[in-house]
């Protein structure tokens, strides 16, 4: 069953339905605010308007099961290392052995790691309410080149088209005798048998397909006409405008002493 | 030829369909290291090669979209990173402009490049939003131990980036070349946008019926 | 006076780097509402000659061309194909990569062409229906192009070109890689076209196909056009037995030792056979 590369999650909740700008602007300024905000009180409040957004739209069990495999290890990692070795550290907490923890490092750990989730809840949202059809199409309304709107859509379906028949060539390669497993040196050695054909079949096409574009009139410079129209409204339109000014409005109070 | 010139053609039709599969590229090459369980992200192969068949705009765009695409699917912690994937693309389409895959020093010369570009714009990054760290636990132990030993942070946080970059970005450089060199002639004469004036002679008529 | 669909005039071509000129010499006259077929050997120039008067060659490969290719009466040096686009179309023998790959849905794939050259989105809508309709293609119109068959692609290809509602369209081996069902849907639908008045030029391998369907043959051999003319005459020509070959009636006839001129068609090869026995 063919399919595009998405994380698109059916669903008719308000943010389903807002328009991809807003959803877009809201997303990337909500990532801006959790960076610029100086504290850690700030930014858990922002993950926990995230975090109602997502139930919200219905797709909390699915994107919490998505983003905890991301965000674990990374924040245990921040907290391994900073709490270890930030040159702030000077109040002991816990010490594993000779290996001494301080609650200065572990704080400025657990700053990053609750901006990276935000970072993180924030993108997921997006992704899971959005159709990357729908985001291209809105895109393209407000100017985006249709040429550039083809090399996302068709970029979508390549990739998983790509991917299996690198499955494929992987299966070929190792009945004639390739072998992908055991030591380090011998599996990199399979790198280039599976890649070189990988690339030679995906470009094989590319002559063709660029000439049938053009018999399509593909780059025909005309006024593009929209391909369906989105529901926005006045509130959406506010909306956008209020989060695209808090970014630079943060920065300035951050200048001012916010912390 | 000015180093604008690199940028100056608009992009054909061969061109625009290049960059997704360019796109695929980077991702197949990620997904075969995870599956051979390499130690490497190999993530930028298709944005170089694309580069090098095809210019800064192409490599450039390649690598911008990726990075979009995978932070939008699968890994949102790399998306601040998507500009320096952009600058990967263009870096290796201006070297393939000058032709420098096509020399030892040339190439020595990309993949030096290569890595102080992504190293470069990374520690930035590193140091801004991730408290230093690449997210890699080797170079993030590097730099726990550098921290420790009294090292200043931005350098202990470019040696962390560092010791990931000059691995990763050797095996990038070196596959897109070896994959350059092994496409048919005419794919690498298909790709490139800036034709050289025509020196051959007239070509002979088809043979009398 | 029905209008010139497309001239040749004293055409020769030669790819970019190739020794040898791909085709010398070409001059051909066809009207508007012909329906011609273009035959040969292999490395003949057919293919060449779909993409000059599409005028892929020379914008789209470089190279060098001499003569001129008049489609419509525009010189196709001056136009670029983009332009073209809106009155000729070029469908291609292989029916997997003719596809955008940038839609999701048959129908989507359908308008495809006519967003890219501007159209409302009611008249878009109207096309994409009428193409379908046309290629009997309908009943997959929510489909993902990737799920079809073949001969269901080659279809959709097709039908993607007819949005465009082009006057003149190049067929380069059409069904060369389809199976029988999916041949005789394309030809019926070509059958059609040209029943509407649409100009084809349709370069094909099966010479009793091109018997049957096209009105005028043009032979080509090694690059220049050996016979141009009723099929009957194109292949009762020594030079065109030879270089190119006989329908199998033809054949038969000839092994039969029935006097010329040979029937090239299967109704008349059966008349003729009947007649010694009768």
């Amino acid at each position: 069953m063919a399919g595009g590369l998405s994380l698109y999650a059916e669903g008719t909740s308000l943010l389903h339905r807002a328009h991809p700008l807003t959803k877009g602007v809201v997303t990337l300024s909500a990532v801006a605010l959790a960076f610029i905000a100086p504290s850690i009180g700030w930014v858990a409040a922002l993950g926990i308007i995230l975090l109602v957004l997502v139930a919200l739209a219905g797709v909390l069990r699915r994107l919490l099961a998505v983003a905890l495999a991301i965000l674990l290890p990374i924040t245990l990692l921040l907290l391994a290392v900073q709490g270890f070795a930030n040159p702030n550290n000077r109040t002991v907490v816990f010490a594993l052995g000779p290996i001494v923890y301080y609650r200065e490092g572990l704080a400025i750990a657990a700053l990053a790691a609750v901006r990276i989730a935000c970072l993180v809840g924030a993108t997921f949202l997006f992704s899971f309410t959005t159709r990357p059809a729908d985001l291209s199409e809105a895109l393209m309304q407000r100017g985006l080149s249709p040429r550039m709107g083809y090399v996302l859509q068709s970029a979508l379906q390549i990739i998983p088209q790509t991917l299996d028949m690198a499955g494929r060539i992987q299966d070929a390669q190792r009945a004639r005798g390739l072998e992908t497993e055991g030591s380090l040196p011998r599996r990199a050695r399979a790198y280039l048998p599976l890649m070189l054909p990988l690339v030679l079949s995906s470009l094989v096409a590319t002559q063709e397909r660029a000439m049938a574009l053009e018999v399509r009139g593909f780059g025909l410079r005309v006024k593009r006409i929209s391909r369906y129209e989105f529901v926005d409204s006045a509130a959406q339109r506010i909306l956008r405008w209020v989060m695209a000014l808090a970014v630079p409005g943060a920065i300035a109070a951050r200048i001012a002493g916010w912390r | 030829m000015g180093i604008l010139n690199a940028f100056k053609v608009r992009m054909n039709t061969l061109a625009i369909v290049l960059i997704p599969v360019c796109i695929a590229i980077d991702w197949a090459g990620h997904a075969i290291a995870s599956t051979l369980k390499l130690p490497l992200f190999l993530d930028s192969i298709g944005t170089v090669l694309g580069g090098l068949l095809a210019g800064p705009w192409v490599g450039g765009i390649a690598g911008l979209i990726t990075n979009f695409i995978s932070s939008g699917t699968v890994d949102p912690i790399a998306a601040p990173y998507s500009i320096i994937s952009l600058a990967i693309g263009i870096a290796a389409g201006i070297a393939g402009y000058y032709g420098w895959h096509k020399t030892w020093q040339g190439r020595v010369a990309l993949y030096v490049l290569i890595v102080l570009v992504a190293s470069i714009g990374s520690t930035p990054l590193n140091i801004n939003l991730y408290a230093g760290q690449s997210g890699v636990p080797t170079g993030d132990a590097i730099y726990a131990a550098l921290v420790k030993g009294g090292w200043p942070t931005w350098l202990a946080a470019y040696i962390d980036e560092a010791s990931g970059d000059i691995p990763d970005k050797l095996i990038t450089v070196v596959v897109a070349i070896l994959i350059y060199f092994g496409l048919p002639n005419r794919y690498r004469a298909l790709f490139s946008v800036w034709r050289r004036p025509s020196t051959e002679a007239e070509p002979a008529p088809a043979a009398s019926v | 006076m029905s209008e010139l669909a497309l001239v040749f005039d004293g055409v020769s071509y030669a790819y970019e780097e190739a020794p040898r000129e791909a085709v010398s010499d070409i001059s051909l006259s066809i009207s508007s509402g012909e329906w011609i077929g273009v035959t040969g050997p292999t490395n003949a120039g057919k293919s060449t000659l779909c993409l000059l008067a599409m005028g892929l060659a020379p914008h789209f490969f470089g190279g060098r061309l001499k003569g001129s290719v008049l489609a419509f009466g525009r010189d196709s040096r001056t136009v670029p194909v983009i332009e073209r686009s809106s009155e000729v179309g070029l469908l291609f023998q292989n029916p997997f990569t003719q596809i955008s790959g940038a839609r999701e849905r048959v129908d989507d794939e359908v308008a495809f062409g006519p967003e890219c050259h501007g159209l409302s989105r009611p008249e878009v809508d109207m096309r994409v229906e009428e193409a379908m309709r046309q290629v009997g293609i309908t009943h997959l119109a929510s489909r993902h192009p990737l799920d079809l068959s073949g001969g269901q692609l080659q279809r959709l290809a097709l039908a993607a070109l007819l949005a465009m509602q082009p006057k003149l369209l190049l067929l380069d081996e059409p069904t060369s890689q389809l199976d029988p069902a999916g041949t005789a849907a394309i030809f019926e639908v070509l059958a059609g076209l040209h029943a509407r008045g649409v100009t084809i030029v349709m370069v094909e391998h099966r010479l009793e196909t091109l018997c049957e369907l096209c009105p005028r043959i043009v032979a080509m051999v090694a690059g220049r056009v050996l016979a141009d003319g009723p099929p009957d005459d194109v292949f009762n020509h020594a030079a065109v037995q030879d270089r190119v070959g006989l329908p199998v009636f033809t054949r038969l006839a000839r092994d039969a030792d029935l006097p010329g001129p040979w029937p090239v068609r299967l109704a008349d090869s059966t008349a003729a056979f009947e007649s010694p026995i009768a």
